[in-house]
């Protein structure tokens, strides 16, 4: 087969629709990472003006620019989308488009559930949206604490809104970060080991493992406050037995690693981006990486120092000081071999080069600024003013956005196949250094002066005017050079002026391709052996397209690909991919109407939603799989293997697993707050104690103990060549059992809206009967598929997925009733 | 995934450790509990050894990693878990130190 | 802390402009590891963060209230949008917005709130502490001469954040004593 029969033959197989048509039904990462990036990108600009409504305010003193209850609107909008509309779903789009390319695959892992976050963040972005044209946005700030953001201080739909939008995005914050953990451990190139990983893929790794344990503790928050809010439930009302700082603890927990969510994967692009201007190899490419890892636990010791102000004990707040300056030594790492490694080449000044060098200067002004208000004392001055602003800025602008437009820049050539011909982006990148530090130096300073953050008005005689006029002057310039990046993009994309294929002569394999990128992108996919492949054989890109790689010959019109093992690269297993389906735009737009209906309290709706996903999930599921074993694949080049399905470690399975890390977090953050409650806040103990009930605690256990068994057991019988199919209803009669006793839990826990106590365990057996119940529906659609011909001995990945949630179940259904009744007991 | 185990278990373990005896602290100042041995009291008692066990459970950790038997094949691995190890007994000895260096429950 | 925090920024500055002027010979890859990485990633911050760290927690425990004897005890209560303040030694007597205290001796401000969470900040006498629902935290504050001492919320606390602010009067002995006896009201 000739490369270009080849090349049209991949392309019928993996196309989207052609036209706009495609946009709702693509599942192909090139075209999801491009529509994030976009969409993110909107965000920034929409944020962005925000900004600038704010520095129009501050600029002169009594300004009557906004009124006070509208300027809260903008400050807790502009930080709201920056960090949850621009900065993660930025990454989110930059991993998904660059990863199977970088890792010499075809796409990620679940190409469908990538479709389904993006429309998550698309419908959740827009209703943020809608409030604020509406004038009925968020207004709490995007930090939310309680109690100004419960029901007594702020009745309005407001900050429903933010709690609701926000849990929506973050749905799809989940699933993009099980989708590049599953990517990047299993869908890689044959021979690539974990340490001939390109240096971005690990960063791409720890934020994505990040996300998932960073952000359960923030949706728990917001849904605690939610059904504060809705039902009642005093989780934090003090006089009710809640505690505000359970809130401060929760939004910490997740808040502080967000930074770190945020700077890791700007990191990856500089260690990414900055060899290559140098043309050298990176330095130390082991301690990179053992300093990012770090840096990433690091990160979640301390979530306190956000609290120092808030009364806990000096030796308390000491371990978080402490940690908190320990944090910098792995950044300061990263940032020494980042300069190592431009003494060892030959650096340049192109324009990634330039946003780098401002990254530099930016970062490190906001890394020592950290370090101050790392300090107990210092940060009790600094706490809440201007100061902050400026810090956090200089690290966000500086650890993010500049590098993202290195970047930008960077892969530019890659998104479109051109060259930029008008040289904006240098005058641009001149306009927005000045800009940013003009405003934000000028903001350290009144911050010092005294002024607070998040202020609406100062009076003249404050003495803040002169200072605040030069930073917003400054801001407009950076608005400015930023629009004119903007400019420079869109000429770039109007523009055709062909470029090269390699332009920056880097030696990862996304430039092993032709660009723009290809939908199937490797014609074969390559064979491993260094960490800068096309260095290695700069022919590389020829021979992949001449089919000389593994996977070369299309059939059956399957959209192939392989998985590797994680440590050593092996291939171990052969994937079809799903086609191009509207699955999960509808899907997402069913989840929507859910979280629409909460918002605006038509709980009529609620079962519709919930019935239309379960509908969907199971047609989703459904879709995949066949009616006959697969016999082993050959790759070419010689090599076997098995068909995912016949796999007990399917890409499913995987998934699933990181899934419920990010479950197991969500719940281990449930327990904390129980305990916190328990322990710390003012108003316990509880008027009245949980009865123990002998019945319900025996009913939960025996059915844990059975589902599990029989699970077990079944999967066992299965692969004897047996049939499964009466294990599989004792499980389903394990299940019922442990929903049973969590729903009685339910019923009888004391008084929901009259103490923290009773609400909380509503909780817990809630989401002990929400599991159950999952449990039990993927029982009866494994009852179903065994049924329909679906399962046979050799195809047992989906008993093995299946256990994994009727484990997760029974394990977490037993922690609940024990916990439960020992409160009980403690009485 | 024995690999990333690896590289993960000495950091994780230094963040369990450290939420524990942040927590331990907040409950021992919630408890009320006074009374000195030595001069020192048993609240600080109690969160020294707590500490000594921490940091006794890193130079395990540590120890372990670099044992023949329980190393990874791949040498970029070990040299990986080799510094998170030493970055989880750092980090616990450092963060943890307020233990010995700071009032209690002021 | 500023002033090293500007030597550290200009070292990187001159860092990052010397690799674009010198022509460096190929050395080593262990040595430039050990030169970049370890000494300067690793050995020099931890050098400079384990001072500032130990700095930090002896003025964090110098600043903690300690009993003394002669300490006068107030209470600070915020509501949207203003400062009630109570005097352990004039019971009953309570004041809005302005807080009296007598000078050169310790004060410990019990700090709450009757609604959202707030923050009792006089720059020039301390640090700030919040006001959170629920509990009353102690802030120990000491002014020096007598006289008039700007004191601000500093916690957003919704639509009249930014016009909450109070004030605090340090008296004399003589005054103070006045002042509790409520002859200045």
């Amino acid at each position: 087969m000739k490369a270009l029969e080849r090349h049209r033959k991949l392309t019928t197989i993996w196309a989207s629709e052609p036209g706009f048509r495609g946009w709702f039904s693509t599942v192909n990462h090139t075209d999801l990472g491009r529509m994030f990036l976009t969409t993110a990108f909107f965000f920034f600009i929409v944020g962005g003006l925000l900004a600038m409504l704010i520095r129009a305010q501050l600029a002169t003193p009594h300004s009557a620019f906004a009124g006070a209850e509208i300027y809260n609107q903008i400050f807790t909008m502009h930080g709201t989308i920056m960090m949850f509309l621009f900065a993660i779903p930025t990454f989110e789009g930059l991993a998904i488009y660059l990863l199977p390319k970088i890792l010499g695959s075809r796409d990620l892992a679940f190409p469908r559930l990538t479709a389904y976050g993006y429309w998550c963040y698309v419908f959740g972005g827009s209703m943020l949206l809608v409030a604020m044209v509406l004038g009925i946005a968020p207004e709490g700030g995007w930090f939310m604490y309680p109690p100004l953001s419960g029901p007594i201080h702020s009745p309005g739909i407001n900050t429903d809104f933010w709690l609701i939008g926000i849990t929506f995005v973050e749905i799809s914050a989940i699933a993009a970060a099980v989708e590049i953990t599953v990517s990047v451990l299993k869908y890689r190139a044959p021979g690539m080991s974990l340490d001939k990983m390109p240096i971005f893929a690990w960063y791409a790794l720890i934020t994505a493992l990040m996300i998932l344990t960073g952000f359960p503790p923030l949706i728990l928050g917001s849904v605690l406050l939610e059904l504060e809010r809705a039902f009642g439930l005093p989780f934090f009302q003090v006089d009710l037995g809640g505690d505000s700082l359970l809130w401060q603890h929760l939004f910490w927990l997740f808040g502080h690693p967000e930074v770190y969510i945020i700077f890791l994967p700007a990191a990856g692009v500089i260690s990414t981006v900055l060899p290559v201007m140098c043309r050298t190899p990176l330095l130390g490419y082991g301690w990179v990486v053992a300093a990012a890892v770090s840096l990433a636990f690091l990160s979640f010791g301390l979530w306190v120092h956000h609290m120092f102000t808030t009364g806990i004990p000096h030796m308390g707040l000491a371990f978080f000081s402490a940690a908190s300056t320990l944090v910098a030594v792995p950044t300061g790492i990263q940032i020494f071999a980042w300069i190592g490694t431009m003494w060892k080449g030959k650096p340049d000044l192109r324009l990634p080069m330039l946003h780098i060098l401002g990254f530099f200067c930016t970062f490190v002004i906001g890394g020592l600024t950290g370090v101050m208000v790392a300090v107990v004392p210092f940060d009790w001055q600094a706490h809440d003013t201007a100061f902050i602003t400026a810090h956090l800025h200089y690290v966000l602008f500086g650890g993010f956005v500049f590098p993202i437009f290195a970047g930008l820049y960077y892969w530019l050539p890659h998104f479109t196949g051109r060259q930029r011909f008008f040289r904006l982006g240098e005058f641009a990148f001149a306009l927005i250094f000045v800009g940013f530090h003009v405003t934000f130096l000028a903001m350290h300073w009144v911050g010092l002066l005294g002024q607070r953050r998040r202020i609406p008005t100062y009076a003249p005689e404050d003495g803040w005017t002169t200072i605040n006029l030069i930073s917003s002057v400054g801001s407009f310039v950076l608005a400015i050079g930023i629009a004119m990046v903007l400019l420079d993009v869109i000429l770039h994309g109007l523009t055709f002026y062909r470029g090269p294929r390699n332009p920056w002569n880097a030696g990862t394999l996304e430039w092993a391709m032709t660009t723009p990128p290809p939908a199937y992108n490797f014609a074969s996919l390559p064979h491993v052996t260094g960490r800068e492949p096309l260095h290695d054989d700069p022919e590389l890109p020829a021979r992949l397209a001449r089919g000389e790689g593994y996977l070369g010959t299309p059939k059956h019109d399957w959209r192939e690909t392989l998985t590797v093992d994680i440590a050593s690269g092996r291939p171990d297993m052969h994937v079809i991919y799903p086609g191009n389906t509207r699955l999960p735009i509808v899907m997402s737009a069913v989840t929507g109407l859910f979280f629409l209906s909460l918002l605006l309290k038509f709980y009529w709706t609620v079962p519709v939603a919930v019935a239309g996903v379960i509908c969907l999930a199971w047609r989703w599921v459904w879709k995949q799989g066949r009616k006959d074993d697969l016999e082993p694949m050959s790759l070419g080049r010689g090599l076997k293997v098995a068909n995912a399905a016949m796999s007990r470690r399917s890409p499913g399975w995987w998934g699933t697993a990181f899934l419920l890390t990010a479950n197991a977090t969500f719940f281990g953050s449930l327990l904390f707050g129980f305990a916190f409650l328990w322990t710390v806040a003012p108003g316990w103990p509880p008027p009245a104690w949980l009865a123990a009930s002998p019945f319900e605690l025996g009913a939960g256990l025996a059915g844990a103990v059975l589902s599990s068994g029989a699970m077990r057991h079944t999967m066992r019988t299965n692969r004897k060549g047996g049939k499964p199919v009466l294990g599989l209803i004792l499980t389903l009669a394990g299940a019922l059992a442990i929903a049973f006793a969590c729903a009685a839990l339910m019923t009888r826990a004391p008084a929901p809206v009259e103490h923290a106590y009773g609400a909380t365990l509503l909780v817990l057996g809630g989401y002990g009967l929400f599991h159950a119940c999952l449990a039990a529906l993927m029982v009866v659609f494994l009852i179903a598929r065994v049924r329909g011909g679906y399962t046979s001995s050799g195809r047992q990945a989906e008993f093995s997925i299946v256990t994994l949630w009727v484990d997760y179940a029974a394990v977490i259904g037993v922690l609940i009733l024990l916990v439960a009744h020992a409160s009980g007991f403690s009485s | 995934m024995k690999d990333i185990l690896r590289i993960l278990i000495a950091p994780l373990t230094w963040l369990a450790a450290f939420s524990a005896i942040y927590g331990l602290h907040g409950v021992l100042c919630a408890s009320g509990i006074s009374g000195q041995t030595l001069g020192i009291s048993w609240v600080r008692l109690i969160l020294m050894g707590a500490y000594i066990l921490v940091i006794l459970g890193q130079i395990a950790l540590v120890a372990v990693l670099y044992h023949p038997k329980f190393a990874s094949r791949s040498s970029f691995v070990r040299f990986v878990s080799h510094a998170t190890g030493w970055v989880g007994l750092v980090a616990a000895i450092w963060s943890l130190a307020p233990v010995v260096m700071t009032s209690h429950c002021g | 802390m500023l002033s090293g925090a500007g030597v550290i920024f200009a070292l990187v500055m001159v860092l990052l402009v010397l690799p674009y002027r010198a022509q460096n010979g190929p050395k080593g890859e262990t040595r430039q590891i050990r030169v970049w990485i370890v000494g300067l990633g690793l050995a020099f911050p931890m050098t400079v963060l384990a001072a500032l760290l130990g700095y930090g927690l002896f003025v964090g425990e110098q600043l903690l209230p300690r009993d003394l004897p002669d300490v006068v005890r107030v209470g600070a209560e915020g509501r949207q949008w203003a400062w009630t303040f109570t005097y352990e030694d004039a019971p009953g007597t309570t004041t809005q917005d302005v807080l009296h205290i007598p000078a050169g001796r310790p004060v410990d401000v019990a700090i709450t709130t009757a609604d959202v969470i707030h923050s009792f900040w006089v720059p020039r006498l301390a640090g700030k502490l919040d006001a959170v629902p629920g509990r009353a935290n102690i802030l120990r504050i000491e002014a020096d001469a007598p006289g008039v001492y700007q004191g601000l919320s500093a916690e957003f606390s919704g639509a009249g954040y930014d016009r909450f602010t109070f004030s605090v009067t340090a008296h004399d002995a003589a005054g103070w004593q006045a002042f509790l006896r409520g002859d200045e009201r």
